[in-house]
This record gives structure tokens, sequence and C-alpha cells, in this order.
């Protein structure tokens, strides 16, 4: 009889019942979406701040100046591949290039672009491998341009002099160091010193806040002995103290708009409610006592919640994923658990809007409602 | 007779109208609020974006940085050539005058240093760590390192630039170095170059990066030691801007490929290639050089910001509508009855709408102006708990709100009005 009396009235009242229904969906989409994007902004917004640049270089430990790339390799071993976004072994020579003295870096292009995604380039990034890419302040100072030949000299690692001619791929412009350098390919450098297999620095990029930068930190040097991480404080420091405002200002945000869809779904509930004093009236008249006219009207409240509650679930989620894609243009991550409680949220909101409309609608007069007065 | 019915309408259903003001003014607030939050959001985060440090370096034209970063010997790609220190005030002085936020000079040198437990060779660097300075244009400010370096980890104090008495002046210590030298905040360091003196160590600090093993010390006291008067090698400068476009792209290569127009754009446009442009127009010999690690991330993080405030803006706004006519929706219809009296007593369709729309525009229009009050009040309490700092208030936030309360009123009880209007009054009046 009751669930009869329950469905019978969402039926028969379609076009209210739908308007309530919309309206909590809505606060679920809504709910879920916000939800969703403040819990995951961290994770966003720290890819974004690894345009920074490397957060962690890898040295050598101990007095060596040179850091054995086997010892570099085992430290990858320990970052979770899920959150490391690239890894950049430098090694640093002085070559020559009509008798001028310069540093030359030898590193993977490939990682670099990962690592340091500021580096402007134009012309092309080094593929073969006597390509190079050479320093603004070097292409000013030398008025070399992308597709000129130079001729690099210098000594190996054991003495010899070698020669070799090489092309400008391009030509990197950053506004730091990286200026005065001329940048090719690891491989190409071993070769002309003659050794393998080491390297001054590993730039390391990270997605992680500092802590876990820390407890990475702490776990390679216990991993890798010959390795001694470091962080990059200007980068890691900063990352943290911007992130959390830009999540706590996104949490305020998200509730201002949640105690809005809250109202909203209240005041609609209390429409539906106030709508139909004269059935109250008229199932009071007929005998129905004052316990069974409120449980009546929760049972819809929750069954409305519910139902508007699930589909505010999977709305929600395209909701996010959209807003997701559209600013950082990445997929969100949802986790499960904001799913149920969502839908015991909307339960909770409707219910509590139903019921000051609810108490009310069972004080009324059945004679005086149904007169009409 | 319409004003005293309308008064007579507000003052009766007081309980009602409250309601729908307090609704309005809710929904006002929460728009002001929020539209407030978003125009300043791009500023705010860009001033916390200042803690990765200068987002600019002028060096003298045509010399080249020095290496240092990782160990290459002192004498690589040196030149003799420096700025001069009396020009710095100048930089207050560009068009994007208001968006320079900080800046400090370097002179560095090479040096010996003996602490207690023994001497080192080591990088000194002079600069300005909290500088007073009386600009040209008459504004004073204070500048340095000390806001420049947010993120130095540092024991003890921050030195100043007061060379004091006796010769001793006061410096800062990297980490590394201090333990090398033996040496903690109050120490003692000495140098014993020509014109060299005791430094009284301030504080010991932690950067993360090469400067752990330089000794920092006020700018006056290397230019004496390394006999170079004046003489600055380079500035860092930390300016807010705008996030870089095409057009800033291409100004970049070359300003001078711009038409006439679109050069004006970009010169007035505060751009990081145009402030980086003004500089080197008022210091001589300069080059200012965009440090892109800092310009590019900013750039893109500012961005990706302002445009989850604006979806969360759009959002909330579209949600605070969304309340606001339904419960005008609500309060209309409850009122069937009274407008069925009125019709019965002759009031035509148009006289009772003009005379319920006028009644809900007051009492909205009053919430409204509550609501904004209100809203200016959150937006500070939201700028100050996330960012520590008041939300600027803007005027175009105030016509941007009317216009929501006025469309949003009207959208909500148009509905309601017309099914109003198609109620019999006999019917009504009799309760069916």
């Amino acid at each position: 009889m009751f669930m009869k009396m329950l469905v019978s009235s969402l039926i028969r009242r379609r076009s209210r019942m739908l308007a309530a229904l919309c309206a909590i969906a809505i606060g679920a989409t809504v709910l879920l979406g916000m939800a969703a994007i403040s819990y995951d902004i961290p994770r966003q917004m720290g890819r974004e701040f690894r345009s920074y640049g490397a957060n962690m270089v890898l040295v050598a430990s101990g007095e060596d100046a040179l850091l054995k790339l086997e010892d570099s390799d085992r430290a990858a071993e320990v970052i979770p591949e899920k959150s490391l976004v690239g890894m950049t072994p430098y090694r640093y020579e002085i070559v020559r290039i009509n008798m001028q003295g310069y540093t030359a870096a030898g590193t993977d292009f490939d990682q670099a672009r990962r690592t340091s995604p500021y580096w402007n380039v134009s012309g092309a990034w080094p593929k073969e491998e006597n390509d190079i890419l050479i320093g603004s302040d070097i292409a000013e100072f030398t008025r070399l341009a992308p597709g000129s030949a130079i001729n690099i000299t210098g000594r190996a690692s054991d003495g010899a002099r070698f020669r070799r001619d090489m092309t400008v791929s391009g030509i990197v412009r950053t506004g730091s160091v990286e200026d005065e350098f001329i940048f090719m390919r690891l491989d190409t450098l071993d070769a002309l010193m003659g050794n393998s297999g080491v390297a001054e620095v590993v730039e390391v990029s990270i997605a992680a806040d500092e802590d876990e930068l820390n407890a990475l930190a702490a776990a390679i040097s216990n991993h890798a002995p010959g390795v001694s991480p470091r962080l990059v404080k200007r980068v890691t420091q900063s990352e943290t103290t911007v992130l959390s405002k830009l999540q706590s200002l996104v949490f305020l945000v998200s509730l201002i708009v949640l105690v809005l869809t809250m109202i909203c779904v209240a005041t609609t509930m209390m429409t539906v409610v106030m709508e139909r004093r004269k059935e109250i009236g008229l199932k009071k008249a007929i005998g129905a006592d004052n316990r069974s006219i409120a449980a009546e009207f929760l049972g819809e409240g929750m069954l409305l919640g519910v139902m508007g509650g699930i589909l505010g679930t999977v709305l929600g989620y395209f909701f996010a994923q959209a807003v997701s894609m559209n600013v950082f243009g990445r997929g969100v991550i949802l986790d499960w658990r904001l799913m149920p409680a969502t839908v015991l949220v909307s339960v909770a909101v409707t219910v509590a809007a139903c019921l000051w409309p609810v108490k009310r609608a069972a004080d009324v007069e059945p004679a005086l409602v149904l007169r009409g007065e | 007779m319409f004003r005293h019915m309308l008064i007579g309408a507000l003052t009766r259903q007081r309980g009602r109208m409250f309601m729908i003001a307090m609704t309005m003014a809710l929904g006002a607030s929460i728009s002001t609020a929020m539209l407030g939050v978003m125009m300043d959001v791009g500023d705010k985060v860009n001033q916390e974006l200042k803690s990765y440090g200068a987002n600019l370096m002028v060096v003298p034209k045509g010399a080249a940085l020095l290496g240092d970063l990782y160990g290459v010997e002192d004498g690589l790609g040196v030149t003799d050539k420096y700025l001069a220190e009396d020009e710095l005030p100048k930089l207050k002085s560009i068009f994007w005058a208001f968006n320079i936020v900080d800046f400090a000079p370097y002179l560095e040198t090479s040096v010996s240093v003996s602490g207690p437990s023994g001497t080192e060779q080591c990088k000194l660097v002079g600069t300005w760590f909290d500088k007073h300075l009386d600009t040209p244009t008459g504004e004073s400010l204070n500048t340095g390192m000390v806001r420049m370096k947010s993120w130095w980890d540092v024991k003890g104090n921050w030195a100043n630039d007061d060379e004091a008495s006796g010769g001793a002046v006061s410096g800062m210590i990297g980490a590394n170095l201090a333990s090398k030298l033996g040496v903690a905040p109050g120490g003692k360091v000495s140098i014993p170059a020509n014109n060299g003196g005791d430094v009284m160590i301030m504080g010991v600090f932690q950067s993360g990066g090469a400067e752990d093993d330089s000794l920092f010390v006020p700018l006056s006291f290397v230019q004496r030691i390394s006999d170079r008067p004046g003489a600055v090698s380079r500035i860092e400068v930390s300016a807010l801007t705008t996030p870089e476009n095409d057009l800033a792209r291409r100004a970049a290569q070359d300003p001078n490929s711009l038409s006439r127009h679109e050069w004006d754009t970009w010169y007035c446009t505060a751009y990081i290639s145009s402030i980086a442009y003004q500089i080197e127009e008022v210091i001589t010999n300069a080059r200012a050089k965009p440090v892109l690690q800092v310009a590019e991330s900013e750039g893109a993080i500012l961005q990706k910001t302002q445009l989850l405030m604006l979806l969360l803006t759009i959002l909330s706004l579209a949600c605070s509508a969304l309340a606001i006519s339904n419960l005008v929706t609500a309060s209309v219809m409850e009122r069937s009855a009274e407008i069925g009296l009125l019709k019965a007593v002759g009031a035509s369709s148009t006289e009772v709408s003009v005379l319920i729309m006028t009644e809900i525009m007051i009492t909205a229009l009053s919430g409204g102006v509550v609501g904004y009050f209100a809203g200016r009040g959150f937006a500070q309490i939201i700028g100050h708990t996330v960012f520590g700092s008041s939300i600027a208030a803007r005027g175009l936030v105030i016509p941007l709100v009317a216009l929501l309360v006025f469309v949003v009123t009207l959208a909500g009880s148009l509905p309601a009005i017309r099914m109003l209007l198609s109620l019999r009054p006999a019917e009504v009046l009799h309760g069916r």
C-alpha cells in the first residue's frame, strides 16, 4: 500500500517530480564534480608545476665528482613509474670552437624535453649523432645559425686530441646558464671523450609534493649508495605553498557552490510539499495520522534523493571529466568512495529539505484546507 | 492607488518578501564574491608565484654569464663589462614600473675566507639585502634579496646593508661553506684580501642550489674589495606579468617586425618581453633576459587557474540563479487566492502583473544591495584565508551583479505570473 501510494504519486505528478528530480540531480552533479576536481587538484596542478623543471638532482655521493650512470639507474628503480616525469643525465666537458673554450653538455634530448619543457629552441632538436644545440649567447657571439657547420676540438679523457665536424641544428634560449652551453647527444660526447657511463648530474622531475620527495630522496640514498639526491628547494618549496593555496581556494569555492545547490534543492522540495496541502488535508480527513503522512513524504524524498543522486553521480563524473579535459587537457581520476558519498548526501539533503514543510503540512486542519481557506 | 497597494502588499507579506530578499541577498553575495575573486585570482596567484624567484635577469650587453652553476673555472667567458649601480632606481621609472615587484643587484668575486676551522677559497657575492631606495619619481621603497629568496631556509637572521663600525660588515653564509669554515649565526669570518675585513655572520642559509657554497655580503663591500666602485654584474628582477600570447612571442623574437599598432599594444601590455624591452631602454648597456624557466611556467599556471576559476564562477552563478528563480516561482504561486480576488474586483491582467513584478523587483533589488555588500565582505574572507591579502573591489562587479539580479528575478517570476493570469477568479476563490 505504502509503495503503491509512493509510486503512483511520483507518476501522477510527473512534471513537478521531474523538476524536483532535476534539481537534486544537478545538485549531485555539482557535488560530485566539485569534490572530484578539488580532490584531484594537487595531482593535476602538480603536473602543471612540472614545467618549472627538475625538482630533484642526483649527484655523486662522497668525494667523487662524477656520478656513475649505473648508480642513477639503480636510483630510478625506487621512483614509481607513474610519477616520474623525466630523468635527464648531464655530462659537462670543455670543448673548443675556433680556439674559444665552451662548456659542452652531453644529454638525452628526449628526456631533456620532459624535464625542461621551458627550453625555447629555434631550429630543430638534434636527431643525428653530429647534431648539436647551441645556447643563444654563444649563437649571438659566434653568429652561428641553425644549419651552420662547425668544427669542435678538445682533449679526450686520456689526453689525446680530438676533432669533429658537427652541424648546429638549433639554438636554445632559456634566459639562464643554458644560454652559454653547447648541447650534444650523450653518446656523441662519450665517443669524443673516450669513456662513458658517467655524468655530473642527473636532473629528475617527479610529480610529488615535498614530503613525498623527501621520502623518495631517503629511499634513493638507501637503495643506491653511490647517489646523493638533492631537492631543488626553489622548486619544491614554492610548489608546496602555491599548491596548498590553490587547493584551499578551490575547496572554499566548492563549499559555497555546494551550499547554494543545497538551498536550491531545499526550495524545490518545499514547493513540492506546499503544493500538496490539499491532498494532505484529504488524507487526514479520511483517517491518516501525522506519522503516516510524514512517512509518505519522507519516503518520496528518499526515493527522489536516491534517483537524483545516482543520476547526478553519473553526470558528475562526465562533468568533472569535461572540466579537467578543458582546463588541464587530462582526464580526472575519481576516487570511487566519492560515488556512494554523493548518493548519501543527496538523500540526506532531500530528506532534510522535506522535514520542515512536512511538519507544517502535518499541522494543517483538514477542514480548513479542503474548504480552501 | 498603485503606490498604496504596493506598500500594502510589501508590508503585509513581510515574512514572504523577507524570504525572497534573503535568497536574493545570498545569491547576490555569492556572485559578488565569486566575480571579485575570479577577477583578482590572476594577480593573487601571480604574487604567489613570485616565490619562484626572479623572472628577469639584467646583464651587461655582450657579457656572457659565467657558467658558474656547474663549477666551470673562473675566466671563461667573463668580460669586464658592468652595469652602474646608480642606475638601478630607474627600474622604477619604466612604463610598467608598478609591476616591478622587487629587484636585487649582484657583484661576485672569488676570495679566500678564513673561519674558526680553516680557510676556503669561495665565491663572495655582494648584493642588497633590504635596501631603502628613493626613486627619481619620488617614490620610496625597500627592495632586495630578502623578498626574492623566500624559499631559502635561514637559520639566524637576514643580514642588513649597513656597514658596521670598525670595517666589519654583516653577511650570510651558505650551509655547505658554513660547515667547512665551522661558523654559526653570530660568528665571524675574515677576508684577508686587500681592503678586506671581518664579516659578522648574521645567518646561515640553505638554498639547495649553488649558493650554498658562497658568502653573501653588502654590495659596497665587494665593490671595495675588488676595486670596482659602482659596478654591478647582474640584476635579478621579479615582475608581475601577463601570460604570453602570439603577439608577445613574435615581439620577443624581434620587436621591429611588428606593425605600429601591434607595437603599441605590445608595449602597453605587461608581457615579460615588453618589460624586458623597457628595462633595456632605461639602463645603459643592459640586456634583459626573461628567465624562461620561471616566465613560461608562470604563464601556464596562471592560465589554468584563471580558466578553472572562470568555470567555477559560471557554475556558482548558474546555481544561484536556479535557487533564486525556484523560490520566486514558489512564492508567487502561493498567492493565487489574492490574485483571484484582485481580478474579481476588476483588475486587468496587465495591472496585476505590473503590481506583482514591481513588488518582487523592489524586494529583489533591496536584497541584491544587501547581498552586494555582504559579498564584498565574503570576498575579503576568502582573500584573507587563502592568500593572506584583501581582494580588490572592482567597479565592473556592480553592473554584472545588478544585471544578474534583474534577469534572474524576471526569469523566475515570469512562468509563475503566466500561470496566475490564466486562473479563473471564481474557481480560485471558491478553492478548487
